[in-house]
């Protein structure tokens, strides 16, 4: 059985952390083929396990393989190391090892330059990548929190890479260092949230392993209010990791870091990390229909707000970082239209909306997997922009599509599959995403809200394909400008390998969906009325066909898609409409709400200084006043006692005598009085 | 014989005498005659318990007392001439340099 040594698939790239942590100065490349080893070979490992997985029994019967050690034990409850399969947990060691190996690959050649520091660099990214595998292999919440903890650390570290020493001077280092601060602490406080719910689930449940509380027994017997406020907290960690509104604005900072590191945070690690921890809480979710309400609304309106952000940015990095956090406000939009279907199909044994839920989770899931593959290439096709051009700015680029062929034929491909481009990868999980949303629309006394969802999701896909090609526009097509002339052409084939092979993916691998996806990564109640991630069969390809070629709404995004391509071809490209026409010259108020992020970094310097410094204050009131009054109090009282009792030794000879004579008399008073009192000895 | 009362009460009005000389004199060297008039008060009830239950032990202590009580006066004679060559006095009330 290769699915028992499934440990080994997050040991290695740990094992690699710390021998280019410590050795890779003394390696070729700073120790990057070994971080490239590892990665690969976990990816191997990975491929073996799933494979065992799919074929095996336990995928269809229990429909995971579980085993654990004992960690540690407080006050009874056991908390366990071990390892949990199943179909998720296979998909996410997947494409985060495949994906890391491809981007450690692609690390070489843009790295390249950085000499001794590539040792620091590879050694982190190891050790991030260790993060999300062990994440996903986790077999209790306790052990996941760990590696989820793991993950804010490295990218704090990544951000940072360039905190001091920037290639392009101080103000860009410092830059870096208040990014990597800011998203340290800005998924700080949803980790916060997310410890918290993990003890009220542990008051609930008595246990943290997910075969405990996931059991639908188990689940049916706590009380419901607990687990909706631990469903809650739980969703407050996704919201922080996964860069949801309102913890949304670290993502677009966080660009401060190299572009590999931007690709691993976006389309391996980190930001998955929450879609996997909702997709995970799925059964725990679903207990109350109202968290899954919360989670559609959060993921739609960050989809569509991301999205508007997207479309006047100038820097080729944010507008794919925006389009990220849209895109995971797609799944967890997926996910919580998905989870209310099915907690409505609960409700009321209706088994078609349960299948509708199901759907969801399968089409947030895909979603998941294929954003990473072209999220991926699209950030590691602007490495090679800017690796070439030395600016993130696309107002300093253009008509690089001559000089670098490779990048902008994959990075054509990777922005039709995100604008949802018929056939392309997206198109499928966007479709399936936006169907399960108006799915929700009709069902339920909420439906009107996944309406308006629906509706912001479809405006999204619109702005989606509109800022992919204004953006593939300004770089690739039209006059060269100032630093698109000075650029040395296509990069080394370290970096355009990666790409070749991540745009095949990003083209073909929505395909995945007509062969049988749906049937491995679909949730539901089991023979035995347990939640079960896969283990039934796909619909298959006709189904799917049917079920997205007779729907109006199909045919109704792919219109809008191909007319907001038409319409920045137009703008951008051709520039026979003007953009500042629409914008007044960038005087109107929506494109200023826009440029300034919505003023979502105002609003967070308002609120960590009226409130955070607020609170430290108070805190540090406390803490001197209170705490060190109360320390201080007690010294002081014991010196004044000392001072007072000292006085009784006045050196005077009368006075010590008088006082044995006096204690002797008294001593000898109370032995009277007792022997009065007892009559005798 | 004497009734053993008799000597109690002397040995008790005797142990007052000094422990009142020893809070009120003012001299160093009358104090350290009070403590004498204490330990010898002792030593009659000693002696007086050993007689009336003819138990010769107490006789032996009172020997050990004398002996202890000559070494005592000797260190504390000492004590006041050295203190009396420092302060130019043997008034105990000016000797509270041992104090806080």
């Amino acid at each position: 059985m290769i699915v028992e040594y499934v440990w080994l698939v997050p040991l290695i790239p740990i094992l690699c952390f710390v021998l280019v942590g410590f050795f890779g100065n003394h390696m070729h490349q700073g120790g990057g083929y070994l971080s490239i080893a590892g990665a690969a070979a976990s990816f191997i490992i990975s491929i073996a396990v799933s494979v065992e997985f799919w074929t095996s029994a336990a995928y269809t019967d229990p429909g995971y393989v579980t085993n654990s050690i004992t960690w540690f034990s407080l006050g009874g409850h056991d908390v366990n190391l071990g390892y949990y399969v199943d179909s998720l947990a296979c998909l996410v060691m997947l494409f985060a090892s495949f994906i890391s190996m491809l981007i450690f690959i692609y690390s070489l050649g843009y790295m390249g330059d950085q000499g001794g520091r590539k040792r620091r660099y590879f050694a982190e990214v190891s050790l991030f990548l260790t993060g999300m595998l062990g994440l996903a292999a986790s077999s209790n919440m306790i052990e996941m929190f760990v590696f989820w903890e793991l993950m804010g650390l490295c990218s704090y570290l990544l951000i940072g890479f360039w905190s001091f020493n920037h290639p392009e001077g101080d103000a860009k280092a410092i830059n870096a260092a208040s990014a990597a601060k800011k998203a340290f602490l800005v998924t700080r406080a949803g980790d916060v949230c997310l410890m918290g719910g993990m003890f009220v689930l542990f008051q609930a449940m008595g246990s943290l392993d997910y075969t405990v509380i996931f059991n639908t027994a188990n689940l049916n017997a706590a009380n419901p209010d607990t687990l909706f406020l631990a469903s809650l907290l739980i969703f407050g960690g996704a919201i922080g990791k996964s860069a949801q509104f309102p913890l949304m604005d670290w993502l677009p900072d966080a660009m401060a870091g190299p572009t590999t590191v931007s690709a691993l945070i976006h389309a391996a690690t980190m930001v998955k990390a929450g879609v996997y921890l909702v997709a995970r809480c799925f059964p725990l979710f679903v207990m109350n229909i109202d968290v899954m309400l919360f989670v559609g609304v959060i993921g739609g309106v960050t989809a569509f707000f991301a999205a508007t952000m997207a479309m006047n940015n100038m820097n080729i990095k944010k507008v794919l970082a925006y389009s990220t956090l849209s895109q995971l406000g797609y799944m967890f939009l997926s996910l919580g239209a998905g989870g209310y279907l099915m907690a409505l199909g609960m409700q009321s044994g209706d088994t078609a909306l349960m299948a509708a839920g199901a759907l969801g989770y399968t089409a947030g899931i895909l979603h998941m997997a294929n954003h990473a593959f072209f999220k991926g290439l699209l950030f590691l096709c602007s490495g090679s922009v800017i690796h070439s051009c030395g600016t993130e700015d696309m107002r300093l680029m253009g008509g690089l599509g001559k000089k670098m062929k490779i990048t902008s034929i994959t990075m054509l491909i990777g922005s039709l599959s995100i604008a949802g481009f018929p056939f392309f990868a997206g198109f499928w999980s966007k479709d399936l995403v936006l169907e399960t949303a108006l799915d929700a629309a009709g069902n339920g006394a909420c439906g009107w809200i996944f309406l308006l969802l629906w509706f912001l999701g479809v405006v999204t896909a619109f702005m989606t394909a509109f800022y992919m090609f204004r953006l593939w526009y300004m770089t690739f097509a039209g006059e060269p400008r100032e630093n698109a002339q000075k650029s040395h052409g296509e990069s080394p084939h370290s970096m355009t390998i990666p790409l070749c092979v991540l745009s095949c993916f990003a083209f073909a691998f929505g395909f995945v969906l007509l062969f049988g996806f749906d049937g491995l990564f679909t949730i539901g109640l089991n023979a035995d009325g347990l939640w079960q991630v896969g283990g039934v069969a796909g619909a298959g390809a006709v189904h799917y066909f049917l079920e997205l070629f007779t729907n109006p709404y199909t045919y109704l995004t792919i219109i809008l898609v191909l007319g907001a391509i038409f319409l920045a071809y137009l703008m951008y490209c051709k520039k026979t409409v003007d953009p500042g026409k629409f914008n007044k010259h960038g005087q109107a108020w929506l494109y200023k709400a826009c440029a300034s992020r919505w003023w979502l970094p105002e609003i967070y310097n308002q609120v960590s200084w009226k409130l955070g410094y607020g609170v430290a204050k108070c805190v540090d009131f406390f803490d001197r006043q209170v705490i060190d009054g109360t320390v201080n109090g007690l010294s002081n009282a014991v010196i004044g006692g000392g001072e007072l009792a000292r006085k009784a030794q006045d050196g005077n000879a009368h006075t010590y005598a008088g006082v044995v004579i006096g204690g002797a008399v008294a001593l000898f008073a109370v032995a009277l009085i007792l022997f009065v009192v007892y009559g005798g000895i | 014989m004497i009734p053993i009362e008799y000597f109690l009460t002397f040995g008790a009005i005797l142990f007052a005498i000094g422990a009142y000389g020893v809070l009120t004199k003012p001299n160093a060297i009358v104090v350290l005659m009070c403590i004498e008039l204490m330990l010898n008060a002792a030593n009659i009830n000693f002696v007086a318990f050993a007689a009336y239950t003819s138990d010769p032990i107490g006789q032996v202590m009172v020997l050990m007392t004398i002996s202890v009580a000559a070494a005592e006066v000797a260190v504390g004679i000492a004590v006041v001439l050295n203190s009396y060559k420092m302060k130019k006095t043997t008034d105990v009330n000016g000797l509270t340099s041992m104090r806080w």
